[in-house]
């Protein structure tokens, strides 16, 4: 994988025109043929996304993870069901302000370069993980420091409770790498940690293949359930289904549509209910689009949807209707608010009325280029009740930005359902990217700061309280749907868009 | 010889020089959120500044010009804004994928349009008629929807071939056949018939010239007369133009890559411009032109090589 | 060097020529086209008028569903209807195109006349800036546009107008530089009439067919080009077209194959239309003829036409004399139906060690006639009646309307040889000479290629040439004129053939080398015992080497025997004629015409 770039600009130039060659460099075990046992053989994987750099501070959650979780631990892990439990750190533990993490750490593991893991390389790694600009430095936001206690002692100092940090240790910005390794090029390229597994580099190639082999010298057999990992990004869908059918790849997502294939090809699946998609009404306080300002017009949106025709024709019912932004897994799930908005076209319009506003009014819709036909459902179904949507296409990899920068006042997204102190900070809080025109009120501010510490019942009040005043029409929550054959047994892993490299393991 | 290779390089830098400077230009013109983009949905202004200034997006147009300029001229085209890959490795690993198509599919085009244009241009009849209209369905049928209809009955339909997919030949010889059967198929196509006509073309006006009259006269096979003669003569005619052919390859065979999901340099120049990815859509676009200069410079040294006025000069 | 009267065998002096309209026309599959284009255009035009429905309503109840009384093609992915999409579909689609064939021809056209008449700076400048254009792949270039400006089918297009025009830029410019240096140009030029004038009527005039057929190509290309885009995500996709609709339908394949029908025959009908139609059009337009091939009873043995003379040929019978002609008539098929007759009963004979000269002027029917010996008349001749013995073999008989190559071909090279009249094409240039004697020789005679080789090199001193080893290992551009007749000479002969064709074999060379092939030609004749046949407009050549002759006008015999006889006693007027003709023993400054032909 690693090439000097201009010697290989010269061999470029010469096989450009002389070398008809099928011989790509070879990507490793194509074929995932796992031996029989408890342990041992290779697994496959499809992944929806490529990596695009080894570097803890660039990790990304969701799909990003498994790339990462071969080769670094993180401080704490995650169990499949959410439980957190030690890693890295044997324990953890707050002082009363809960401003404070203590955390004792192994003393018994050392990175594949041979640098020992203690107090100083989380510090360093936690330093770098701040300034290092990745996608999920926010997740570090509240850290201020790490101060160094001694050998398995790190103490993390935060600025306000954060009730999330630990699951943000488990995360991103939990992935521990040696600091000899933190601040050169070459981690982008090639990671040194203290994983299960090691990056095989003479068998990855950027973009096509990454080849992780058992780690000799790791701490924890028991997570190494397969001599060797192969992922391979796949970011089309049709390719993922052929390579699950073929046998080319053991496990992948796929898709509503490609499921069928799935089952049909006598695959096992397990969904797992992650995101929730439907619409966002980001002006509430109906600055930009007056209407929006009124509570009823933003109910008059929730009834207006059709929810269980577009999960029946667009995902084929690959998931559950819901009046809530909040998951069944979090603290501040309301059972009862999933159906709190029912298809009543003509309680819309009458909701309307009484707002003022008979005849419907006008609105600027952006629409994903990726998403054009659920966008199209919603102008229909709007402008069924009066209300007129003019779509503004954006390309899919500016659309979040464009959101972001708060012209428009609605908006289509799918955003995954965290814990009730993540999702403030990810999309309802007055804070966060996806509330750009930074609406709050008095109410949601003050259960805003008891959810801050921890208190459930602010967080199932917040819940009733957002969809009662429509912050939101959500639509359903979708499946996601993970397919893997018989060689292996997977388990999803809570509110991630795949499962843990931990959670595989080959069948019995 | 030398000569005629030194012009034919100085002409291929200064293509190259103009065709990247336009480019560079154009895309500069689209590199606003770019470091949004990157960092994602958390990011902050800080941040985003901090990866504009490390992307030098903060600098004037010259200045970036002239920087990347100076990289490319000694081969370094800098590395991908979202993978931080650098654009010269991320070309190399593609390209064995992409080439393999598209000399395949020129090769065995050649091939296949000599066959047919001889039969035409010997046989004429009805086979000269059910070549015509193949060529004419052949050259106006978009490649890519030939691949769709190919994919979709045999592969996704029938379960013939892999849908998609590429097996390096270190892997499996076999299966790296089955995966670029189709890919190649759908290109061959639209190029064999262009050809075919050439060289239907090329074989019925050679084969009025005196020569081959006398060829026949001494005796020799119809067919040896036909294949060894004809053929050599009429193969400038059909080389000129399947190199100038050569250029649609390349733009059809990104649009092949993308349905086959081959890991060649068409779903990286399609991910990179969608992208905005700038080091990469330049490395593309530097890529392809140098292509099509060195497919046109083997060409026109086959000719002369076939040439014996030239070759013996 | 005497003034070559070359007389090609292959095409007759007079092709018939129909209408252009008129002969499309007659093209079913250009009507077809024609009529399938023009219906797609009226569609996309009545669009909201045929739709069965709003093309962006989707009906959520009834999701990719199949053809029905409802949905004639189907609904897609979002419950919208398909009929209407690609109605609807059809007019962004072919308004686009136009839009690029409009942008191409705007900026093309103009360049090359600008280029093509004035030449100079712009012409050099603008053929550089082609160049380039036509060495971009339009993809990638629009990739980048579209990174640069976003999504747009026109600006697209726009820019892919640009990347075509340099295909109308070279033909405009050829064209015009065709047209300019014509007669008539100058004429008007000197009569005064303005350049602008001179350019639009003339030029113009000559420039329109070629524009007209590549606009239909480039138009199809466009269409191509635009739906590729659209099927990579890359387009619009809040307005239907039919590579977004083709997209859609991709990405439901697994559920819905048949949906993806509908567009990609859109697609392709139009295209391959279009291409039909530029096809058609250039063909309707071309010089050259295809003459159909009509089916005629077979003939019967028909009479020879009446000549002045008989010659002693015994007509059906065997005989000992190494070639017998006997009543040959040969034609050519006419545009119109009719058959141009060249040769119109022939009869001779050759014996072996005797040297026959045919004397005529062009267009007499003689090399014709030898051709029909060697069985190498061009396809499209057809035999009217006669027939052709050489030794024992019937290589054509009575009804047979072509030479049987599978008869004559096993005589060539060994039976019956060939000594072509301009020596320098006929060779081929891309072998060396060597090759050429050597390869037949194995082939024929079976023998190694070192002994054919060794037999070459003897050949090559044979027939005089002096440094054998240079001249078999040369390229036949290394060689000069009468080197080459001589090698030809030596092919000729290689296989030690019975019968030998010479065809005007001196008239290419110069005088001092003429006298020499003919001395070779002589001797090797002597050697060999083989019989010859000279052709040859030339009575010096045939009072050197011949021992009979027959002189044919018009495709028929108009005298034949003894050489003495005939060179003395003329009996026919025509022959009196082309004996009076020559120069040799004229006297100076006298009329060398007897007065008007017979």
């Amino acid at each position: 994988m690693k090439l000097r770039s201009r010697a290989a600009f010269a061999a470029m130039l010469t096989t450009g025109a002389l070398v008809l060659t099928g011989c790509g460099a070879s990507g490793g075990a194509a074929t995932g043929d796992n031996t029989a046992g408890p342990t041992g053989g290779t697994l496959s994987i499809g992944s929806l996304v490529d990596v695009t750099s080894f570097d803890p501070a660039a990790s990304h959650v969701g799909h990003y993870m498994q790339y990462y979780q071969p080769v670094y631990d993180t401080l704490i892990m995650r169990e499949p069901n959410g439980d957190l439990s030690p890693m890295l750190a044997t324990d953890w533990e707050y002082d009363e302000t809960e401003t404070e993490l203590t955390l004792n750490l192994r003393d018994d593991v050392t990175f594949t370069d041979g640098e020992k893991f203690d107090a100083e390389a989380v510090k360093a790694n936690i330093d770098h993980f701040k300034v290092a600009n990745g996608p999920q430095a926010s997740t570090a936001a509240s850290i201020e420091a790490v101060r160094v206690v001694d050998e398995d002692t790190a103490v993390i100092e935060l600025s306000q409770p954060d009730p999330a940090i630990l699951l943000y240790m488990a995360a991103s910005a939990g992935f521990m790498a040696s600091p000899a390794a933190l601040d050169t090029e070459g981690i982008i390229g090639t990671p040194v940690g203290s994983g299960p597994y090691i990056l095989d580099t003479d068998s990855t190639i950027a973009g096509a293949t990454y080849t992780y082999a058992k780690n000799p010298d790791y701490w924890n057999p028991d997570l190494q359930k397969f001599d060797e990992i192969v992922i391979k990004p796949m970011q089309d869908v049709t390719a993922r289904v052929n390579a699950l059918v073929s046998g080319q790849v053991n496990a992948a997502l796929l898709d509503a549509k490609t499921a069928p294939q799935g089952t049909g090809a006598g695959l096992n699946e397990i969904t797992n209910p992650v995101d929730w998609q439907g619409l966002f009404l980001f002006d509430r306080g109906g600055v930009q689009a007056k209407p929006l300002g009124d509570v009823r017009v933003r109910q008059a949106i929730n009834y207006a949807i059709d929810r269980q025709s577009l999960l029946d024709s667009l995902l084929l019912g690959n998931g559950e209707i819901t009046s809530q932004v909040t998951g069944t897994s979090s603290a501040g799930y309301v059972k009862k608010l999933d159906e709190r908005y029912d298809f009543d076209p003509k309680k819309a319009k009458s909701l309307l009325a009484a707002a003022g506003y008979p005849d419907g009014f006008d609105l600027t819709l952006p629409v994903n280029s990726a998403d054009t036909i659920i966008n199209a459902a919603i102008v229909q179904q709007l402008a069924d009740v009066g209300i007129n949507a003019t779509q503004v296409v954006i390309p899919s990899t500016d659309y979040r930005n464009e959101i972001f920068t708060g012209k428009y006042s609605i908006g289509y997204y799918g955003i995954f359902q965290g814990d009730p102190w993540v999702a403030v900070n990810h999309h309802i809080g007055p804070n966060a990217a996806f509330n750009p025109l930074k609406y709050t009120d008095e109410k949601s501010a003050a259960l805003i700061e008891k959810i801050q510490a921890g208190d459930d019942d602010a967080a199932k009040e917040f819940t009733e309280y957002i969809t009662e005043e429509a912050w939101f029409a959500p639509f359903y929550r979708v499946n996601q749907l993970y397919f893997f054959d018989k060689t292996v047994t997977v388990e999803n892993q809570l509110q991630q868009a795949v499962p843990s490299i931990y959670n595989y393991a080959p069948t019995k | 010889m030398l000569i005629f290779l030194l012009r034919r390089l100085v002409a291929g830098i200064l293509l190259l020089f103009v065709i990247s400077t336009i480019t560079y230009v154009l895309l500069y013109f689209s590199s606003d959120g770019i470091a949004q983009n990157i960092l994602g949905e958390f990011a902050t202004p800080e941040q985003i500044a901090l990866k504009q200034a490390e992307l030098g997006l903060d600098q004037p147009l010259p200045v970036r010009y002239v920087e990347w300029l100076g990289g490319a001229i000694t081969g370094d085209f800098g590395r991908s804004w979202f993978n931080s890959e650098p654009v010269v490795t991320a070309l190399f690993n593609r390209l064995p994928v992409t080439l393999t198509i598209v000399l395949g599919a020129l090769v065995i085009a050649a091939v296949l349009a000599a066959l047919l244009g001889v039969a035409a241009a010997i046989k004429r009849g009805w086979i000269d008629r059910a070549v015509q209209l193949l060529s004419l369905a052949g050259d106006a049928l978009p490649s890519f929807v030939v691949a769709i209809v190919l994919v979709t009955s045999l592969a996704i339909q029938a379960k013939i071939f892999p849908a998609t997919g590429f097996v390096p030949f270190s892997d499996n010889p076999a299966l790296w056949l089955m995966s670029i059967a189709l890919p190649i198929t759908a290109l061959v196509f639209q190029l064999v018939a262009q050809a075919a006509q050439q060289f239907r073309s090329a074989i019925i006006d050679v084969r009025r010239r005196d020569f081959v009259r006398t060829l026949r006269s001494r005796g020799l096979p119809e067919r040896e007369v036909v294949f060894k003669h004809v053929l050599r003569s009429a193969a400038p005619a059909a080389l000129t133009i399947l190199s100038l052919q050569f250029v649609g390859l390349l733009g059809g065979s990104v649009i092949i890559e993308q349905i086959f999901a081959l890991p060649g340099v068409g779903p990286l120049a399609v991910l990179s411009t969608t992208q905005g990815d700038i080091p990469v859509v330049m490395g593309v676009v530097v890529y392809t032109v140098i292509m099509v200069i060195l497919v046109n410079l083997v060409v026109d040294l086959v000719n002369g090589w076939l040439n014996p006025k030239v070759r013996v000069s | 060097m005497s003034e070559a009267i070359v007389q090609n065998p292959q095409v007759p002096a007079v092709v018939a020529r129909s209408g252009v309209v008129k002969r499309l026309a007659k093209n079913p599959l250009a009507i077809l086209a024609l009529l399938l284009l023009a219906g797609t255009v009226v569609a996309s035009f009545l669009a909201p008028v045929l739709a069965t429905h709003d093309p962006n309503f989707g009906d959520l109840q009834a999701v990719l569903a199949g053809p029905s009384a409802e949905h004639i093609l189907g609904t897609d992915s979002l419950g919208r209807d398909v009929f209407s999409r690609l109605l609807f579909a059809s007019q962004v689609t072919l308004a686009a195109a136009a839009l690029a064939a409009v942008v191409a021809i705007a900026i093309g056209v103009p360049a090359g006349l600008l280029a093509g008449y004035h030449g100079g700076w712009f012409d050099g400048s603008a053929n550089w800036v082609t160049n380039m254009l036509m060495s971009l792949p339009g993809i990638i270039v629009l990739l980048a546009v579209r990174a640069a400006t976003g999504p747009s089918v026109w600006i697209s297009m726009l820019v892919f107008g640009v990347l075509l025009a340099p295909s109308f830029y070279r033909l405009t410019r050829t064209a015009v530089k065709s047209v300019r240096n014509e007669l008539y140009v100058d004429a008007a030029r000197v009569s005064g009439l303005s350049d602008t004038r001179i350019m639009s009527r003339h030029i113009f005039s000559v420039v329109r067919a070629p524009i007209i057929i590549q606009t239909a190509n480039v138009a199809g290309v466009a269409i191509a080009i635009q739906s590729g885009l659209e099927f990579l995500g890359l387009g619009d996709p809040l307005v239907p077209t039919w590579g977004v609709m083709l997209s859609d339908a991709f990405r439901n394949v697994y559920l819905t194959p048949l949906l993806l029908v509908w567009p990609a025959l859109a697609i392709a009908i139009t295209t391959v239309c279009l291409a039909i139609l530029g096809n058609a059009l250039r063909d309707s337009l071309e010089d050259g003829q295809k003459v159909p091939r009509v089916r005629k009873p077979r003939l019967e043995a028909s009479a020879p036409a009446p000549s002045a003379v008989t010659t002693d040929t015994a007509t059906n019978a065997v005989s000992d004399h190494l070639l017998v002609v006997d009543g040959l008539r040969i034609g050519y098929p006419q545009a119109g139906g009719t058959m141009k007759t060249v040769v119109d009963g022939v009869s001779l004979h050759v014996d072996r060690g005797e040297v026959l000269g045919i004397v005529g002027e062009s267009g007499s029917g003689k090399s014709q006639t030898a051709f029909a010996i060697l069985g190498l008349l061009p396809d499209t001749a057809e035999i009217l009646g006669g027939g052709i013995t050489i030794g024992s073999t019937r290589t054509v008989t009575p009804g047979s309307r072509q030479v049987s190559q599978a008869r004559i071909a096993a005589l060539r090279g060994k039976g019956i040889a060939y000594i072509p009249q301009e020596p320098m094409s006929n060779l081929d240039p891309a072998f060396t000479i060597g090759y050429q004697l050597v390869r037949p020789m194995v082939k024929v005679l079976g023998i190694s290629k070192a002994e054919a080789r060794r037999r070459a090199l003897d050949l090559l001193v044979t027939v005089g040439i002096v440094n054998p080893q240079r001249t078999f290992d040369a390229y036949p551009h290394e060689i000069s004129g009468g080197m080459a007749q001589r090698v030809l000479i030596a092919g000729a002969v290689s296989c030690e053939p019975d019968l030998l064709i010479a065809d005007e074999p001196t008239t290419a060379l110069d005088v001092t080398v003429q006298a020499e092939v003919l001395d070779l030609l002589r001797d090797l004749q002597k050697r060999l015992g083989m019989g010859m046949i000279i052709v040859t407009h030339n009575f010096g050549v045939v009072s050197d080497i011949c021992d009979r002759v027959v002189v044919m006008k018009d495709g028929t015999l108009a005298e034949g025997g003894d050489v003495r006889t005939i060179l003395r006693a003329p009996q026919h007027d025509y022959t009196r004629q082309l004996l009076a003709s020559t120069l040799e023993g004229k006297l100076p400054m006298s009329m060398l015409t007897t007065g008007t032909k017979a």
